[in-house]
C-alpha cells in the first residue's frame, strides 16, 4: 500500500517537474543558459531520500525528459541516474538545513551532468553535437543553484507530508 | 541489514546505468525511422500545445526577464557611452586647443611678416604678478635665450604689451604698459603728435602729450614714437577712448584702451634685434 503511494508521489512529481521543464523552463531561459530543473528536483529529491530513491528519480526524470527532446535518448536519464545516486549519497553527510548547501551541490552537479553529457555524445560519436562552453554550464550551474532556493523548500514540504503519511499507517 | 541495503542500490544504480547505456547505443545506432526516433516525435508531437499555451501565459514574465537582461547590458552600454562621450570631449578640447594655437601661430607670422625689419622670439607667458599693485607677467625665456632688459614685448597681434624689466637665465619680467611706473615714448598716428604712455594702474593707459594744444580725437590710433630706445617706432598700442578736460598743470588726460588684452596673454612677441639702445648697466654688464 505504502509503496504504491510511494510510486503515485513519485509518478506525480517526475510529471509536473516535467510539465514545468518542458514548458516554463525554455521561457526562463537567458540567452545560451538554460535551466534544468529536472536536474535541481533530482538532486533536492535524493538529499530528501538518498541514493536509492535519488536514483530512480534521476533515471526516469531524464529518460522521460530525453523522450520529449530531441536529444540522444539514454544521455540525460545516464547523467541524472548518476548525479540522483551521488546526491542520495550525501544525505546523511549534510546535517545542516540551510538552504545554501543544496545550492551549492546543485551547483557542482550542473557541472558535472554537462561534463558527463558531453563525456557521453563525444563516446557515442554524436557528429551534431553543440559546441562546448564552460561559460554557458557555468551560467546554467549559476541558474539552477538559484532555482533550488524555490525547488528545495517544495520538495521539502512533498518529503514532509511523506513522512507524516508513512507515520499514520 | 544496512549492508544488503547498500548493495541493492548498487546493483539498482549499476543496472540502470546500463539500461541508459543501452539506450543510448540503440538510439544512436537505428535510423530516423526507428521506435526510439519515432517515440520521441510522438511524445514532441503530444507536448506542444501544452508548450504553446504555456509560452503565451509565461510571455510577461519572459519579457521582464529579457528586461532586467536589457537593463543590464544598457548599463554596460550606458558606461561604456559615457567613457566615448569623455574621449571625444578631450579630443574636442584638443582639437579646439591646436585652432587656437594654429590661429595664434598665423597671426604672429602676419606680425612677422608686417615688420620685416624687427626679429622676434615667441615666449609662453607663465605666470603673472600676484601683487595687485604690480602689473607685470611672468614669461618663460631669459639670458639664455638672449632676452635683454628693455626689450619690447608685442601680443600675438603685434600690438605693444610692455617691456622686460628682469631677466634671470631661464625666466624674465614684463612690465606691462598698464602698470604705473611704465611710461613709452608715443604719437598719434594720424598727426604725429607725440607723447609719453603711462599706466594708469587699473587696466588703463592715458597719454600725455608734449604739445598741449594738441589735435587729438576719439578713435585716433596711438603707436610707437621710437623715442627713448627702448621700442621700435611704429607698433599700435592702443586707440584714444576719451578726452579729458585740460588739468591746472595745463596737461590734459588723453585715455587710452590698449589693443592687446592684458588680461588674456598666452604667448608673447619679444623684439630681439634690434636691441634696445637704453641698456641698464646691469644687463651690459652680463653682455
Amino acid at each position: 500500500m505504502f509503496a504504491a503511494h510511494r510510486r503515485l508521489l513519485l509518478l506525480t512529481v517526475i510529471t509536473l517537474t516535467l510539465l514545468v521543464q518542458l514548458t516554463v523552463a525554455p521561457e526562463l531561459s537567458v540567452g545560451s543558459v538554460r535551466p534544468d530543473i529536472l536536474l535541481v528536483a533530482t538532486v533536492c529529491w535524493a538529499l530528501f531520500h538518498g541514493p536509492g530513491r535519488g536514483t530512480v528519480f534521476g533515471f526516469f526524470g531524464g529518460l522521460v525528459e530525453d523522450i520529449f527532446s530531441t536529444a540522444v535518448l539514454g544521455v540525460g536519464a545516464f547523467g541524472k541516474t548518476i548525479i540522483g545516486y551521488f546526491a542520495g549519497e550525501l544525505k546523511h553527510r549534510v546535517v545542516s538545513r540551510s538552504v545554501a548547501w543544496p545550492m551549492c551541490i546543485v551547483f557542482v552537479a550542473t557541472v558535472l551532468h554537462e561534463l558527463l553529457k558531453f563525456a557521453t555524445w563525444t563516446m557515442v560519436g554524436l557528429e551534431e553535437r553543440p559546441p562546448f562552453s564552460f561559460g554557458i554550464i557555468a551560467g546554467m550551474a549559476l541558474y539552477n543553484a538559484l532555482l533550488t532556493l524555490v525547488v528545495y523548500p517544495i520538495l521539502a514540504r512533498v518529503a514532509a507530508s511523506e513522512e507524516k503519511a508513512m507515520l499514520f499507517q | 541489514m544496512i549492508e544488503r541495503y547498500n548493495r541493492r542500490q548498487r546493483a539498482l544504480v549499476i543496472t540502470l546505468v546500463i539500461i541508459c547505456v543501452l539506450l543510448v547505443t540503440v538510439y544512436s545506432r537505428e535510423d530516423k525511422e526507428g521506435f526510439l526516433h519515432r517515440l520521441q516525435r510522438f511524445s514532441m508531437d503530444v507536448v506542444s500545445p501544452l508548450q504553446k499555451g504555456m509560452s503565451k501565459v509565461l510571455s510577461p514574465v519572459k519579457e521582464g526577464i529579457e528586461f532586467l537582461v536589457d537593463l543590464g547590458r544598457a548599463r554596460g552600454e550606458r558606461d561604456r557611452l559615457r567613457e566615448e562621450l569623455k574621449d571625444l570631449e578631450e579630443r574636442v578640447h584638443e582639437l579646439e586647443e591646436m585652432r587656437r594655437e594654429n590661429e595664434t601661430l598665423k597671426q604672429m607670422v602676419a606680425v612677422k611678416e608686417a615688420n620685416p625689419e624687427l626679429d622676434y622670439l615667441v615666449v609662453e607667458v607663465i605666470g603673472a604678478n600676484p601683487d595687485a599693485w604690480e602689473q607685470t607677467v611672468q614669461i618663460g625665456a631669459g639670458y639664455s635665450d638672449g632676452l635683454r632688459e628693455y626689450m619690447a614685448v608685442l601680443s600675438e597681434d603685434g600690438s605693444l604689451v610692455g617691456r622686460i624689466i628682469l631677466c634671470t637665465s631661464e625666466t624674465s619680467v614684463v612690465q606691462l604698459i598698464t602698470d604705473e611706473k611704465s611710461a613709452v615714448g608715443a604719437k598719434l598716428q594720424r598727426n604725429g603728435e607725440m607723447g609719453v604712455l603711462k599706466g594708469d594702474g587699473g587696466g588703463k593707459t592715458h597719454l600725455e602729450l608734449l604739445n598741449q594744444d594738441a589735435d587729438v580725437q576719439t578713435g585716433d590710433v596711438v603707436i610707437t614714437s621710437g623715442m627713448g630706445g627702448t621700442c621700435p617706432a611704429g607698433i599700435p598700442i592702443g586707440v584714444v577712448t576719451e578726452i579729458g578736460e585740460m588739468q591746472a598743470d595745463l596737461s590734459i588726460g588723453v585715455f587710452i584702451q590698449p589693443r592687446a588684452s592684458m588680461t588674456r596673454l598666452e604667448k608673447v612677441l619679444v623684439v630681439v634685434n634690434p636691441l634696445p639702445a637704453t641698456l641698464p648697466m646691469a644687463a651690459e654688464g652680463r653682455n
